[in-house]
C-alpha cells in the first residue's frame, strides 16, 4: 500500500510545487492522477521515489516512511517501489531479457552481479515477466530495436522484476500511439488486479483514466482537487483542473 | 519624416562601424598571417637552395640504400614483433589504468569531486608530457629494452585514453542509468551493467585506435634505446648500412599499414 501525507515541497525558486498533497493507493488498485502542465504530478512522483526530498509530509509504502530514510536504508526500502517513465530507458546494447533481469540487481548484493553477471534464476523469473507483458519470444533481441510500445513493455517487465508493492507510472504512454497506449493501460490495470499492485500512474489523457483507472485523483496548484472513483468524476471538474493552464 | 531617417541613419552609421572594424579585422588577418609564415622560415633558418645544393647527397644514400638487403630478413623478425608487442603491451596497460580514472574523471558518474579533480590532473600530466619523454624517463629508470618502450606507451596513453573515455562516459544516454538506480541496484552495478554496456562498443574502438597510434610510437621509441624495429634502425644508420635501413624502413610501411588496416576494419565492426 502507497499512503502519502501532507506533502510539501517549494523549490529553491520559490514555486510551492506541492503544497499539503493526500492520497492513498491500496494494493490491486490503479489510481490515475491528472492535472495540467505545472500542477505538481511529475514533482509527486519524484517525491514519491526520493530522487526529491520533500519539505514536509509522509511517504509510507508498506508502512515505511521513506521520507524519514537515507542511504543504504533507503535503497533497501526502494525495492517496493518501481518506477517507469515516458522513456522506456533500456540499455541498448543488451538483450531484452538481460535488461527485464536486471531490475532485480537490488536484491542481489553478489560480487557476481557487481562483476555484471546476472543470477540464473533471475534470467528465468525474467522470461516469466516477458511473457506476462506478451513478448517472451523477443527475450534475445537488442533491447535498441524495439519499437516504443515494445520498450515500454519491457521496462513495465523490468519493474516487474523488481517484484515491487507499489507501481509508478510517469506518463507512461505520452511518446506512444493511441493503439499502444491503450495496451500499455489495459496491461497496468491487469498487472494491478493479478499481481495486487498499488498502480499509481500520471496521465495527460483524460480518456485513458476514465476508461482504466480504479480512481482519479485531481491534483491543482500541488494540491487534491478531487479524489474519486472514475465513475464519479464529472467532465466538468476535470475540465477545471486544466482551467488556470489556459489561461 | 525625420523620425524615419534618424533610426536609419543611425543604422548607416551602425552597419558603418561594424562594416569598418569588419574591414580593419581582414586587414590584420592579410597581414598577420605573412608575417607568421615569415618568422616560421626564420626561426627554422629555412634554407630552400641546400635542398637543390644536397640533392647529389641524397641520391647517394638511395643509391647505397638499394636494393634493400633482404638476406637479413630473418635476424629483423624479433624486432619488428618486438615493436609490435610493445605497442600491445602499452595499449592494453593504458587502458587498464585509463579505465577507473575515466569514471572518476567522468562528471556524470564520479563518485566524489576531489577525486575528479585528481583524475582530470593525473589524465592531464600523462597526457602533455610525450611518450619520447617517457621512453627516455623510463630507460633511465628500468635501463634499455622493449620493457621501458612498453611502460612509455602506456603512462601517455593513460592520458590520451583517459580523456577520451571520460567524454565518452560524460556523453553517454543516463535514462537508463537512473532507472537501474531507482531499481535499488548498488553502485558498482549500476556501472557494470548500465554504464560498461552502453558506452562499451566505443571504448573498444578508442582503444583499438590508440594500439594503431602506438604501434607508430613504438617505431619512433626506439631511437631512445627503448627496443624494437627503432632502435635497429638508429644502429644501421649510425653504422650507415643504408641496405639495412631500407629493409627496415618497408618493414615499418607494412607493419603500420596493416596495424591501420586492421584497426579500421575491427573499428567498423564494432560502430
Amino acid at each position: 500500500m502507497l499512503e502519502v501525507r501532507h506533502l510539501s515541497l517549494r523549490y529553491p525558486s520559490g514555486t510551492q510545487a506541492l503544497a499539503g498533497f493526500d492520497a492513498v493507493v491500496r494494493p490491486g488498485e490503479l489510481v490515475i492522477v491528472l492535472g495540467g502542465n505545472g500542477s505538481g504530478k511529475t514533482t509527486l512522483l519524484r517525491c514519491i521515489s526520493r530522487t526529491l526530498a520533500p519539505d514536509a509530509g509522509e511517504v509510507r509504502v508498506n508502512g515505511t516512511d521513506l521520507t524519514r530514510l537515507t542511504g543504504e536504508k533507503l535503497r533497501r526500502a526502494r525495492l517496493d517501489l518501481a518506477v517507469i517513465s515516458q522513456h522506456a530507458a533500456l540499455v541498448r546494447r543488451r538483450s531484452v531479457l538481460a535488461n527485464v533481469a536486471t531490475g532485480a540487481l537490488g536484491r542481489h548484493p553478489t560480487l557476481w552481479t557487481a562483476l555484471g553477471g546476472l543470477p540464473a534464476a533471475e534470467l528465468v523469473a525474467a522470461e516469466r515477466y516477458l511473457g506476462e507483458v506478451g513478448l517472451a519470444h523477443l527475450a534475445r533481441q537488442r533491447a535498441g530495436t524495439l519499437s516504443g510500445g515494445q520498450a515500454q513493455r519491457v521496462a513495465i517487465a523490468r519493474a516487474l522484476a523488481q517484484r515491487p508493492r507499489v507501481l509508478l507510472a510517469d506518463e507512461p504512454v505520452a511518446s506512444l500511439d493511441p493503439e499502444a497506449a491503450e495496451d500499455i493501460m489495459r496491461l497496468l490495470r491487469r498487472l494491478a488486479a493479478e499481481e495486487n499492485l498499488a498502480v499509481l500512474c500520471v496521465l495527460h489523457q483524460v480518456e485513458l483514466a476514465y476508461r482504466y483507472a480504479d480512481r482519479v485523483v485531481g491534483i491543482r496548484e500541488g494540491r487534491v482537487a478531487f479524489d474519486l472513483p472514475r465513475e464519479e468524476v464529472s467532465r466538468d471538474a476535470v475540465r477545471r483542473l486544466y482551467l488556470s493552464e489556459a489561461a | 519624416m525625420s523620425s524615419s531617417v534618424v533610426p536609419q541613419g543611425g543604422k548607416a552609421r551602425e552597419g558603418g562601424w561594424s562594416g569598418l572594424l569588419g574591414s580593419a579585422g581582414k586587414l590584420a588577418v592579410m597581414l598577420a598571417v605573412p608575417l607568421i609564415i615569415v618568422q616560421s622560415l626564420i626561426v627554422v633558418q629555412a634554407r630552400p637552395q641546400d635542398l637543390i645544393t644536397g640533392i647529389h647527397g641524397m641520391a647517394d644514400i638511395i643509391r647505397r640504400a638499394t636494393p634493400p638487403d633482404f638476406s637479413q630478413i630473418d635476424s629483423m623478425f624479433w624486432p619488428a614483433l618486438e615493436t609490435i608487442d610493445i605497442a600491445i603491451f602499452g595499449t592494453i596497460a593504458g587502458v587498464i589504468m585509463a579505465l577507473p580514472l575515466a569514471v572518476l574523471a567522468a562528471a556524470n558518474v564520479t563518485p566524489s569531486r576531489p577525486l575528479y579533480y585528481v583524475a582530470r590532473g593525473v589524465i592531464g600530466f600523462t597526457r602533455a608530457v610525450p611518450d619520447l619523454v617517457w621512453a627516455l624517463f623510463f630507460v633511465t629508470a628500468v635501463g634499455l629494452g622493449p620493457f621501458p618502450g612498453g611502460l612509455a606507451l602506456a603512462v601517455h596513453s593513460i592520458g590520451m585514453l583517459g580523456r577520451l573515455f571520460a567524454e565518452t562516459i560524460e556523453h553517454m544516454d543516463m535514462a537508463p542509468i537512473d532507472a537501474l538506480a531507482l531499481t535499488g541496484a548498488r553502485r558498482l552495478q549500476i556501472f557494470t551493467h548500465g554504464v560498461v554496456p552502453t558506452v562499451l562498443p566505443s571504448l573498444l574502438g578508442i582503444s583499438l585506435y590508440r594500439l594503431d597510434e602506438n604501434i607508430r610510437a613504438s617505431l619512433v621509441l626506439g631511437f631512445v634505446g627503448a627496443g624494437g624495429i627503432g632502435f635497429q634502425l638508429l644502429t644501421a644508420m649510425n653504422l650507415f648500412q643504408y641496405r639495412t635501413v631500407s629493409l627496415l624502413l618497408i618493414l615499418t610501411f607494412v607493419i603500420v599499414l596493416s596495424a591501420e588496416r586492421l584497426s579500421a576494419a575491427l573499428r567498423a565492426k564494432l560502430a
